[in-house]
């Protein structure tokens, strides 16, 4: 058992920083064209999935229940489902490109799971249930597809700035994503960093209680993460601000269909998982809706892309103003995600982290 | 201001609450009635719609951040000078206030209003497709292209490609052809929006005809089902737990399971046992004994029972599938239409529109187009009659 945990470990490790040189490999490729770079990428990449899929597989033996039942495991396997659809989607399209920016995510989102690394442990008795695996996967593909709607809204505007020749909102572009980025970063490992006292109740609810110098703690991860994001944003919008930089990128009908149909596949997944999780809190508790900050907001994410796409079908909206929904979109879905068990505390959450 | 709020107060009878909602409602609709000439244009819009998405949202999200029901008690809040005045608001029964039960009667009312409106045309595409058209209406579509050489030849091939490609194929009487896909597109998101009628009404019946009790039951007691003959006796509680860890430390212990063994009587004679668990209920004549949490007392352990009868439930149900269906269908399968038209001089009009996904119908569009340019010999020219 000891052995099979470690085993997990070191081969989730290995995963992780096969992800890590992949993305250096894929910018490289992006930047410079060079082809070894893009097959060695491949490669490395396939190897560290495997390595990740075997170390799913053991945390699924070790526990006795599919990897969904804290943090850890639910990034780990959001990260080996990004890096399993960018696998599949080459196939069949020539958008090794798109590694560069697929993979750092997937990177990104593994090594916070890491951050939050827990052994395995039993299910709490409300997620004892053949739903949870439904409602999990269901739920976890609507949030990658609004992920992906992002991303395609992202370039939308970059490239828009590009063809604009307006070089200095491309840099603009950058810096805000990067700093956004660095600031959730910055602000999660500060809450790992601060390690808030946690108590358990009765049912098992876990809940943190912040001291002021836990709430330090997380500001000056917040500022760090700021900082940083402030510098690579800096870096990469500089590098991408030349007129070169949009011939290497989808015209801006392709980005504003690509977004638009990946909420279009995202909503009906919400629509599911907010259903399928209705009808489990029914079976589990006896009642479907009980207003819980979870089920808020992922109420609150529905009536988000439901407005996106009222305002796509029938008012017509299109391009900048459609990326810009897709965009801030984003902000919504993480904070129902992540947002609301790491950030409502007090509140019970079901995945107790 | 203070006082128009103080006097527009959410009240503390929860019962009313919804009688005041669709009292709020009513006054805006006449207030629009009588200041607005086009009425009917504004609350089919889409404007009204999306406001009122965007206001829930807001007042949802308030929702999550205040505290809400008797949570207030035990904050800060009750000693906030402007405590009664936000509590006038509504603002910690934010699901349950006056202006949270207006919007969505509000929003109801629109949708009714919009399906009402969009339903004659989704019926018509289903059941009487449109395929007696004229050239003009065929070279005017969003998508067009025009065949050179032998029409009838060009006709023909097109009906053949497109066949092909999935379309259905419809002879019109004056010549014109229509192929199409995903005609019920328009159907199924009429479904999608009628399904929250349904799941409504399904609550609206369960509210009314059932009930839902929390009952606490201590071991070996025995508590009644008010408005039933059923009675129900605990004959013992049990709690595994397991430790929570931080590093290798030990800060609590939770529980991994926990099970109360239920006995149910109806008229003093037993009908039912069984030991339930939180995913696995007992069920009698459609009362739904659920173990909803436990609480631990200096005698004892008591179980928190949720026991509820739902007769509406499978309404609800109905309306869950529909939702399902009718997003999924409706999204997934746009509705396209392509009209086939044979000019005057012989050659072949292609005309061509869907609801969504524009780009994706486009890149069918000109696949198709070019296919028959290629059987039909020609070169496939790569814009100009397309546009």
């Amino acid at each position: 058992m000891e052995a099979l945990v470690r085993t997990e470990e070191i081969l989730f490790i290995a995963a992780v920083i096969s992800y890590l040189v992949c993305s250096g490999l894929f910018i490289w490729y992006l930047i410079s064209r060079n082809q070894a770079a893009g097959r060695l990428g491949m490669v490395l990449l396939v190897m560290g999935w495997l390595a990740h899929t075997a170390a799913l597989a053991l945390r699924w033996q070790t526990s006795g229940h599919a990897p969904m039942a804290n943090l850890y495991a639910s990034l780990s396997l959001f990260g080996w489902g990004i890096v399993l659809f960018f696998l599949i989607t080459d196939r069949f399209y020539p958008v090794k490109v798109a590694g560069a920016m697929v993979v750092p995510v997937a990177f990104i989102i593994t090594s916070v799971a890491g951050v939050f690394y827990e052994g395995p442990q039993e299910l709490m008795p409300a997620l004892q249930s053949y739903w949870l695996w439904i409602h999990v996967t269901i739920a976890m593909l609507s949030y990658g597809l609004f992920a992906l709607a992002f991303g395609a809204g992202f370039i939308y505007i970059i490239q828009e700035y590009l063809l604009k020749k307006q070089y200095q909102n491309v840099i603009l572009g950058f810096v805000f994503l990067f700093v956004a980025l660095g600031l959730v970063i910055g602000l999660w490992l500060g809450s790992w960093w601060a390690e808030p006292a946690r108590v358990a109740d009765e049912l098992g609810r876990v809940d943190k209680i912040y001291a002021g110098e836990d709430i330090l703690k997380m500001v000056i991860g917040s500022i760090i993460g700021l900082a940083v994001g402030l510098i690579l944003g800096y870096a990469a919008g500089k590098g991408a601000a030349r007129p070169s930089f949009s011939k290497r990128l989808p015209s801006l009908d392709v980005l504003d269909e690509v977004s638009y149909r990946a909420v279009a596949f995202g909503f009906p997944m919400l629509t599911i998982g907010i259903i399928t999780g209705s009808i489990w809190a029914d079976q589990a508790w006896g009642s479907w809706w009980s207003w819980d900050p979870k089920e808020t907001w992922s109420l609150i994410t529905w009536l988000y892309y439901g407005a996106y796409l009222h305002t796509r079908l029938t008012m017509g909206w299109r391009g900048r103003h459609s990326a810009l929904l897709a965009v801030i979109g984003l902000v919504v879905v993480l904070f129902t995600y992540l947002g609301v068990n790491l950030l409502l505390p007090g509140l019970h959450s079901y995945t107790p982290t | 201001m203070i006082l128009s709020v103080s006097y527009y107060r959410n009240p503390d009878v929860y019962d009313i609450r919804w009688l005041l909602a669709a009292l709020d409602v009513s006054v805006f609709l006449s207030f629009y009635a009588v200041i607005g000439r086009r009425v009917g244009h504004f609350l089919v819009s889409m404007k009204l719609a999306l406001t009122l998405l965007f206001v829930l949202a807001i007042l949802s999200v308030i929702g999550t951040i205040l505290p809400q029901g008797e949570n207030v008690l035990d904050s800060g809040w009750v000693n906030n000078p402007l405590y009664d005045f936000y509590r006038h608001l509504g603002l910690f029964e934010m699901y349950h206030s006056r202006w949270y039960l207006a919007i969505l009667l509000l929003l109801t009312f629109n949708l009714v209003v919009c399906v009402y409106h969009r339903l004659p045309t989704a019926v018509k595409h289903v059941l009487r497709p449109r395929v007696d058209v004229k050239d003009i209406f065929v070279s005017s579509q969003p998508l067009s292209a025009t065949i050179e050489g032998n029409g009838e030849q060009a006709l023909g091939v097109a009906r053949e490609v497109l066949s092909s490609h999935h379309y259905r194929i419809l002879q019109g009487e004056t010549g014109s052809v229509l192929a199409e896909k995903g005609r019920f597109s328009g159907i199924f998101s009429l479904a999608f929006h009628l399904s929250f009628l349904i799941i409504g009404l399904g609550a609206i019946i369960i509210s009314f005809t059932g009930f839902d009790q929390r009952l606490q039951i201590p071991d070996g007691t025995t508590a009644a089902v008010k408005g039933t003959d059923l009675t129900v006796t605990n004959h013992g509680f049990t709690l595994s737990t397991e430790p929570v860890y931080e590093g290798d430390r030990i800060v609590g212990y939770r529980p991994s399971r926990y099970a109360s063994d239920l006995e149910v009587f109806e008229n003093g004679e037993s009908v039912a046992r069984k030991t339930i668990e939180v995913n696995d209920p007992l069920r009698y004549k459609g009362v739904n004994f659920h173990q909803a949490s436990y609480y631990r007392t200096s005698r004892g352990y008591v179980t928190v029972l949720s026991v509820n009868k739902a007769p509406g439930k499978s309404l609800v149900y109905i309306g869950f599938v529909a939702a399902m269906a009718g997003i999924v269908f409706g999204l997934y399968f746009p509705h396209r239409r392509i009209w086939l038209k044979v000019y005057e001089k012989g050659r072949l009009l292609m005309g061509g529109r869907t609801n969504r996904a524009k780009v994706t119908f486009q890149r069918d569009f000109d696949r198709a187009v070019a296919e028959v340019r290629m059987r039909l010999g020609q070169e496939a020219s790569a814009d100009g009659s397309t546009r």
